[in-house]
């Protein structure tokens, strides 16, 4: 079957039309089709630069990881603080997320796409101009709960007019989530790669002055991983991208890697940016397959209960080996605990001074932001959020990490129930704001929350404010 | 409007609640379900017993057409007595989503729930995913403000 082709269509306007879902992230863009259980198209945000014969290239997608070209330089239209902050960019980017596997280009002017060439043409005559991507579906987009107005505004002129989506929606990720747990008030804590945020949703509406978030996300775990490789024993490590090894063979572990590399002449070399999101690849599997969280109940500093202190308890545990591009690999032991630690306890930091994150203040940890989250909202809708706390994100796939967030809240508000909840499928937790969307604009009842193009050209994107609150 | 899923309210759904608040505790409460077609809210039960565990475990027993566990929604007529005060009822709207919901059904009742909230205008509410979060003292306490 083509994977391009839509599932059964959600009523539309009495049309069989199917809606396009669109969740952009810092790290990666999900979009797909309504109705189905998770996206078809799943692509890095990030997006690659060059020169060739005297032209700038882009390349987006996975294309971005396949060839090392001279200069090619690698960026994110998206701020680390979540918001987009180069809306040329982003709106090419998220438009290949969809136009590379859902919608497919559209066929280009008969007249000049070289299939009708003939010597002469007949008669001169009207072509429409060029056909937009969105034309024929509806599209649902989610925002994260402090995205400004003129954001949301701007989001929604892209997609009316560069587009030309028929109908359009922009919900927030905290609200999908909740609802996508079944739960009409909750306090959703998402770990993405960019942040960590806090958002209280009561009675399906957040409420935004107990919206937290900070950057201790998936690329700040990446940063303390760093930091712990570069000061680990016997020796530091430096993490070599595939691209830049021909050949390797095993070593023992610990031992020095025997692997002969490639080099590429300075003015054949891409830019330091392509080394680093090819790192980020090699870390994603380290977190993956070593870190881990701290179970608690106490912080990994502090003494354990039988007197033994807990990094003692932690160093007894049978250590995780990992094995590096190069061959070289080793076993981690408590380490794979510490890099992970600072997001409870700031203290617990790994210090690095040449890291792109500054040391992180204890205001930037999870147990405080939910308290700072929880003194945002009214006393009285406290315990029910404490009670129906929504895990999601990727980054909170970290081993033991819900058991640990469980441990500090209990901790932190020991009088009301807290109640964690976090979807086991690993889609679910990864792609909770995405599915949440799915369902809804699936649904042949979402019509009457469309906003039609034509109430868009009555109203102007200030229309969005009013009607995706 | 917060998001909602656009699901209608059945005017079946408005007409038993006023038959409901209207009976002075004849009747004890009104389950709602979402149909099949997930296009409108209906009436799934209207019930007198007086036992709150008939109603509870009426709930936590509601299943789907292939005999899993299904979410609802219910408002019960909450009776209790203020010392010196007397006697007191309160309606109560309670949506139920046990945790084994599959997705599509969670998040169809939870976009759908406030909307059904206003349509009945009742503003006392609680959510429940296990039965523990139904027992009678939680419901009491939450509809006489704690006072009973």
């Amino acid at each position: 079957m083509n994977p391009s082709n839509p599932p059964q269509a959600a009523e539309y306007g009495g049309d069989e039309v199917s809606a396009i879902v669109l969740d952009p992230g810092y790290s990666t863009t999900r979009a797909g089709f309504a109705g189905e259980d998770a996206p078809k198209s799943l692509i890095p945000t990030y997006y690659g630069k060059y020169n060739a014969d005297g032209q700038e290239k882009l390349v987006y997608g996975d294309n971005i990881f396949v060839s090392p070209r001279p200069g090619l330089s690698i960026h994110n239209p998206i701020g680390r603080d979540g918001i987009v902050e180069d809306w040329d960019m982003a709106e090419k980017v998220w438009e290949h997320s969809f136009v590379s596997r859902l919608t497919g280009t559209k066929a280009g002017n008969p007249f000049q796409n070289g299939l009708n060439d003939v010597d002469e043409l007949p008669v001169e005559m009207d072509v429409e101009s060029e056909e937009k991507p969105l034309s024929d579906s509806p599209l649902l987009m989610s925002e994260p709960g402090w995205n400004p107005a003129r954001a949301r505004e701007k989001t929604i002129e892209i997609a009316m007019e560069k587009w030309d989506t028929p109908a359009f929606y922009l919900a927030r990720t905290g609200v999908l989530s909740a609802f996508a747990s079944g739960k009409p008030s909750a306090l959703v804590i998402d770990i993405g790669a960019s942040n960590i945020s806090i958002t209280p949703v009561h009675d399906g509406m957040i409420l935004k002055r107990g919206v937290q978030h900070s950057p201790l996300g998936g690329d700040y775990i990446s940063s303390q991983i760093n930091a712990l490789l570069k000061a680990n024993n016997p020796q530091p490590i430096t993490i070599t991208p595939h691209y830049l090894i021909s050949s390797k063979s095993a070593v023992e572990a610990g031992q020095p890697p025997q692997a002969n590399y490639k080099t590429f002449p300075p003015d054949k070399a891409p830019d330091a940016s392509y080394r680093a999101l090819l790192e980020e690849r090699t870390l994603t599997e380290f977190k993956e397959c070593v870190v881990q969280v701290w179970p608690g109940p106490t912080r990994l500093s502090a003494p354990g209960p039988t007197g033994v202190s807990n990094e003692d308890m932690a160093r007894n545990t049978p250590g995780r080996p990992f094995e590096f591009p190069d061959g070289y690999n080793q076993v981690f032991g408590v380490e794979r605990f510490r890099v992970v630690e600072s997001l409870f306890d700031a203290k617990a930091a790994i210090p690095d001074p040449d890291s792109p994150f500054p040391a992180p203040t204890p205001a930037q940890t999870i147990p405080e932001l939910v308290k700072a989250s929880l003194a945002g909202v009214d006393v009285d809708i406290r315990p029910a959020l404490l009670a129906n706390v929504v895990v999601t994100g990727g980054s909170s796939l970290l081993y033991n990490f819900t058991e640990r967030l469980n441990q500090e809240l209990m901790q932190i508000f020991p009088g009301p129930r807290v109640r964690v909840t976090a979807a086991g499928n690993t889609y679910e937790r990864r792609f909770g704001a995405w599915i949440g969307g799915s369902i809804l604009a699936s649904l042949g009842t979402f019509h009457q929350m469309w906003i039609s193009k034509k109430e868009y050209e009555e109203h102007g994107p200030n229309i969005v404010e009013k009607r995706c609150k | 409007m917060s998001l909602a899923s656009g699901v209608q309210i059945q005017d079946d759904c408005i007409t038993a609640f006023q038959d409901f608040s209207r009976s002075h505790g004849k009747t004890k409460y009104i389950i709602y379900k979402i149909a099949d077609d997930k296009k409108s809210v209906v009436v799934d039960s209207v019930g007198k017993d007086q036992d709150y565990e008939v109603f509870r475990n009426e709930l936590a027993d509601a299943k789907d057409s292939l005999g899993r566990p299904s979410p609802r929604y219910a408002v019960y007529d909450v009776e209790y007595e203020i010392a010196g005060e007397g006697k007191r009822s309160k309606i109560i709207f309670i949506s139920w989503v046990p945790s084994e919901t599959p997705t599509l059904w969670s998040m169809i009742y939870a976009s759908t729930r406030e909307v059904l909230k206003n349509a009945l205008n009742v503003v006392t509410s609680i959510h429940a995913d296990d039965k523990s979060d139904i027992e009678w003292k939680t419901v009491l306490k939450e509809a006489s403000g704690g006072k009973a």
